[in-house]
């Protein structure tokens, strides 16, 4: 019973993130923005929602894949959200009209003078 | 004899080239009787006194209006042909037997076959995978042939950059493979990527999965490689001369010995290849090789077209 209520509040928590992620997605302007919201979305929400999954069924091989899954989404959604982020830093030209930024891949380029 | 055939082939060759002795009664085409010196030429547009022709002012009214009546033309023909298409469609959709019933030509004696001796025939525990690498091998054999035959094109279109450098295209966004935590993942991720990718292709007969889920996660190891440390770090392992011999070798072997297991099997001759015990690694009789035949050229051909796509060479 105890272990229901635990799981049954885990989901849930994972869906109001998921919920207020796929909101904030459709709600903010600009590109950096919508990445980072997206990212939260899929590490926290899916997080909260494996780890629910893995009370609910307990010591077993289930939640073992359970636990691979989160480990596999941990490693690989920040680094994707990273790289679509970076395309964007580099390829939009009228970046600096939005937000703040210091353009680090620039400078760098400046002082190793292309070396592509 | 020489001197003959000599003579035979020189009579063949000017019969080819037409250089032979014109025939009597041949007939020539008339010749276009010579130009008269006072042949009237036909008035110029913009000349003063002239009053244009019909066809003329055909022309004229065609370039005005002819690409509109043409676009209307076309855009009515095209709704034509749609709504002839859909009603053909909705009268066949009306004939379909109805969805599940047991009466349809689906449910006939071939799937019961396939459930209740496919165990025993094949010996293969998926039977998915006994169905399509044994019973149907053909077909999944003109898949993997369909994918190299698509690759080898786009090489042959897009993949000649190294040979022409002129004709580099000029890249707008300067692309580096330089990003500390993509590597930093990537040592991680690929080892394990490729361990399950040869898992899948090799469980293939056991349980789900198969030539073409195990070469797709395969060749995203190469493409994840690729993202990471660049595309001259998978070339050294796997660049176009590797591409093109493993897959024509892949679909050559799969070829030969499934013809080999055709032809044993329709002719009731004595077969060499043993079934195995069902459920073992080395069971399943040809299935096992020719999975791994097709992970092979799903893999090269899906990192093939990656790296087509994004630097104009494998």
């Amino acid at each position: 019973m105890i272990r229901v209520l635990i799981a049954g509040g885990l989901i849930i928590t994972g869906l109001y993130v998921l919920a207020t992620t796929t909101i904030g997605i459709f709600r903010f302007s600009t590109m950096l923005n919508r990445v980072h919201v997206a990212s939260k979305c899929d590490t926290l929400g899916a997080l909260l929602v494996l780890s629910g999954l893995m009370v609910l069924s307990g010591w077993s091989v289930y939640s073992l894949k359970l636990a691979l899954v989160i480990v596999f989404l941990w490693l690989c959604n920040p680094v994707a959200s990273h790289l679509i982020a970076r395309a964007e830093v580099r390829t939009n030209p009228n970046l600096n009209l939005i937000c703040d930024f210091i353009d680090a891949t620039k400078e760098s380029e400046g002082n190793s003078n292309g070396d592509n | 004899m020489n001197d003959e055939l000599k003579s035979i082939w020189l009579k063949f060759f000017n019969w080819v080239m037409g250089n032979g002795p014109r025939p009597e009664n041949e007939v020539l085409p008339p010749e276009p009787p010579p130009d008269l010196p006072f042949t009237q030429k036909p008035h110029d547009k913009f000349s003063r006194f002239h009053e244009a022709t019909l066809k003329e002012r055909y022309n004229q009214w065609l370039e005005i209006h002819g690409l509109h009546i043409f676009s209307i033309l076309y855009s009515a023909l095209s709704i034509l042909t749609c709504l002839v298409i859909v009603v053909l469609l909705l009268a066949t959709v009306a004939e379909l037997p109805p969805f599940g019933h047991e009466r349809n030509p689906a449910n006939n004696e071939v799937i019961r076959r396939y459930v209740e001796h496919g165990w025993h025939e094949t010996g293969a525990q998926n039977i998915v995978a006994g169905l399509i690498l044994d019973y149907r091998a053909f077909d999944t054999f003109g898949e993997s042939s369909v994918l190299f035959t698509a690759a080898v094109s786009v090489l042959m279109i897009l993949g000649n950059s190294r040979s022409s450098k002129k004709y580099k295209f000029k890249q707008l966004h300067v692309y580096r493979n330089d990003d500390t935590i993509l590597r930093g993942v990537a040592v991680m991720a690929i080892p394990v990527i490729l361990m399950m990718g040869c898992v899948v292709v090799i469980n293939g007969h056991l349980s789900a999965g198969g030539g073409f889920a195990g070469g797709a996660i395969l060749s995203t190891a190469l493409i994840l490689c690729a993202n990471a440390y660049g595309f001259e770090s998978v070339r050294r392992f796997f660049n176009e001369r590797i591409f093109i011999v493993s897959s024509s070798t892949a679909l050559m072997i799969y070829a030969l010995s499934k013809g080999y297991s055709f032809f044993t099997g329709a002719n009731q001759l004595h077969s060499i290849i043993p079934k195995g015990v069902v459920g073992n690694i080395l069971s399943a009789g040809l299935i096992l090789p020719l999975n791994i035949c097709v992970g092979l050229i799903v893999a090269g051909t899906l990192y093939g077209f990656y790296a087509l796509f994004s630097e104009g060479d494998i």
